[in-house]
């Protein structure tokens, strides 16, 4: 029986902030946010912006590092790296402002190809400084397909890269997990409509239970989704902790995330 | 809260038969038993894989078939129709009273799948108004507009949307406010805080848990209303109490 309460601490690496025009979102503020936090057992959530990936970098960064603010030891900060809006001034303010902990690219909505030339500085930052990369990855794109971060990983061996999504589909997962099993390098994030309990199953058992880290893509889809997968699937109760927050831990060592907050501690 | 209270619900949506594109464990009768167990739902609306995906009307036989062999375990079966077709389908008004008479609780419409038109099944919808069987649609089958003109025209008739995802909540908000007997269940219900939104909004009736084993991941939903914002009443409104309203079968 699954009760009300949370039995896992969690760390979210897959979040957004703030409406999208697309589609309405209820609530889709801070606060909002860190009350589902606290009734998920999350206790970190790094996000981006939605007005960041959507619209404009530097204005949706700003709103993060506002969230970051507000919600201090919560919430941590992507910086949204656009390849069309002066990659070089977010990469700059990224490095100077400690409240970022990671980068975050969306290939496919600044429709622009992860292995292009505008990117080769967030991967220079990345390999240069040990500052993880959240990558949109999506099966058959022609801008971030699973198999296109085999190309980042030959050229930048040293950045650390996870896979959004994993591909999304289940051959795109398939396809992310023959990437992560040939590069060390390539870490793959769980969310995604199409996910399943025996999909998030499959890369742990063929990439390993290191490098496979929860996210939910919330507020743009609600993390109870994503996070209900990863406590049901067929996993051994330590793989599930590595994915829900162990990894998380082992990857944000640039900037450490905020300290061991979670159910244990209430 | 209390953990009692997420024991007991009753599943509005699970899928019997294999997927022909899908990393799901199978959905046989000892599968759906062991669904059954693991959650401790107190029942199921069990419709066929092969009514969807091969073969409309004979699939149901399938669910039916799982349905009897569950019946202990509060198992109902939900049946496909599609419009009367000389060699297909004589009669959707037989269809439904052959239904009733097996204990069926619902039927589903695949119009987009199965290439017809949602105004083709009038008699449908006037036969399961009658009988007091609720209609069960995915959101992808049907347009907005024919969703709510069938609701419009038979206004008794319960219309539950499934797999309605994370980005209509704005189409799903005109239809509800308009029409009392539309629901929406939550197999792939997204939207973040979508439940709690619509519970504040008082439409916290129109809401069934169900969980589209067979075709999603039930943990899904069963997390999402574990640990939503709703307080406990609330949760065992959505998680058992209108389906057995709604499910309660025909000429109860």
């Amino acid at each position: 029986m699954i009760g009300r309460r949370p039995t896992h601490r969690i760390i979210d690496v897959h979040a957004h902030l703030g409406p999208y025009s697309l589609f309405y979102i209820p609530d889709p503020d801070a606060a909002t946010m860190v009350a589902v936090m606290d009734l998920t057992g999350t206790a970190v959530t790094v996000l981006s912006a939605n007005r960041a990936i959507q619209q404009d970098a530097h204005l949706g960064n700003s709103q993060s590092l506002a969230a970051v603010d507000a919600h201090p030891g919560r919430i941590a900060a992507y910086a949204v790296i656009n390849p069309w809006q002066d990659p070089e001034r977010e990469l700059e303010r990224l490095a100077a402002d400690e409240r970022f902990v990671g980068i975050k690219v969306h290939p496919s909505l600044h429709r622009y190809p992860v292995t292009g030339a505008r990117y080769a500085a967030v991967w220079e930052f990345a390999e240069s400084t040990g500052c993880p990369v959240l990558s949109h990855s999506e099966h058959q794109s022609a801008y971030d397909a699973p198999a296109m971060f085999q190309t980042v990983a030959e050229r930048y061996p040293g950045a650390a890269v996870m896979l959004g999504h994993a591909g999304i589909t289940p051959a795109g997962v398939a396809e992310a997990i023959e990437a992560a099993s040939r590069y060390e390098s390539l870490w793959l994030e769980v969310c995604g409509s199409q996910m399943t309990g025996p999909m998030i199953s499959a890369m742990v058992e063929q990439v390993g239970s290191g490098r496979v880290l929860f996210g939910s893509d919330f507020p743009f889809i609600d993390q109870r989704m994503s996070l209900g997968r990863v406590v049901c699937a067929p996993l051994t109760e330590s793989q599930r902790q590595d994915v829900l927050s162990g990894n998380a831990r082992k990857l944000f060592r640039w900037r450490p995330l905020p300290g061991e907050r979670g159910v244990d501690d209430e | 809260m209390s953990d009692a209270v997420t024991c007991g619900w009753f599943d509005a949506r699970v899928v019997t038969g294999a997927h022909p594109a899908s990393l799901q464990p199978a959905t046989d009768r000892d599968a759906v038993a062991a669904h059954l167990d693991r959650f401790e739902l107190s029942g199921a609306l069990v419709s066929a894989m092969a009514s969807w995906l091969h073969d409309p009307i004979g699939g149901n036989a399938e669910a039916s078939a799982l349905a009897h062999s569950l019946a202990d375990r509060g198992v109902l079966a939900c049946w496909s129709a599609v419009p009367a077709t000389p060699g297909e389908l004589d009669s959707l008004t037989e269809l439904v009273e052959r239904a009733v008479d097996e204990g069926v609780a619902a039927f589903r419409i695949h119009p987009a799948s199965h290439g017809f038109a949602p105004g083709l099944l009038d008699e449908l919808y006037a036969a399961l108004q009658a009988n007091r069987l609720p209609l069960c649609i995915d959101a992808a089958e049907i347009t907005w507009p024919e969703l709510t003109a069938i609701a419009t025209r038979y206004p008794e008739l319960p219309i539950v949307i499934s797999n309605l995802g994370y980005r209509k909540l704005r189409e799903l908000w005109a239809a509800l406010d308009g029409h009392t007997n539309i629901y929406v269940d939550l197999v792939d219900f997204a939207a973040h805080q979508g439940v709690e939104w619509l519970a504040a909004n008082d439409l916290a009736d129109r809401l069934l848990f169900a969980t589209g084993f067979g075709l999603r991941d039930p943990g899904e939903s069963v997390v999402r209303l574990a640990w939503s914002g709703l307080d406990d009443a609330t949760v065992r409104l959505v998680g058992a109490d209108t389906a057995s309203r709604l499910f309660s079968g025909g000429r109860s």
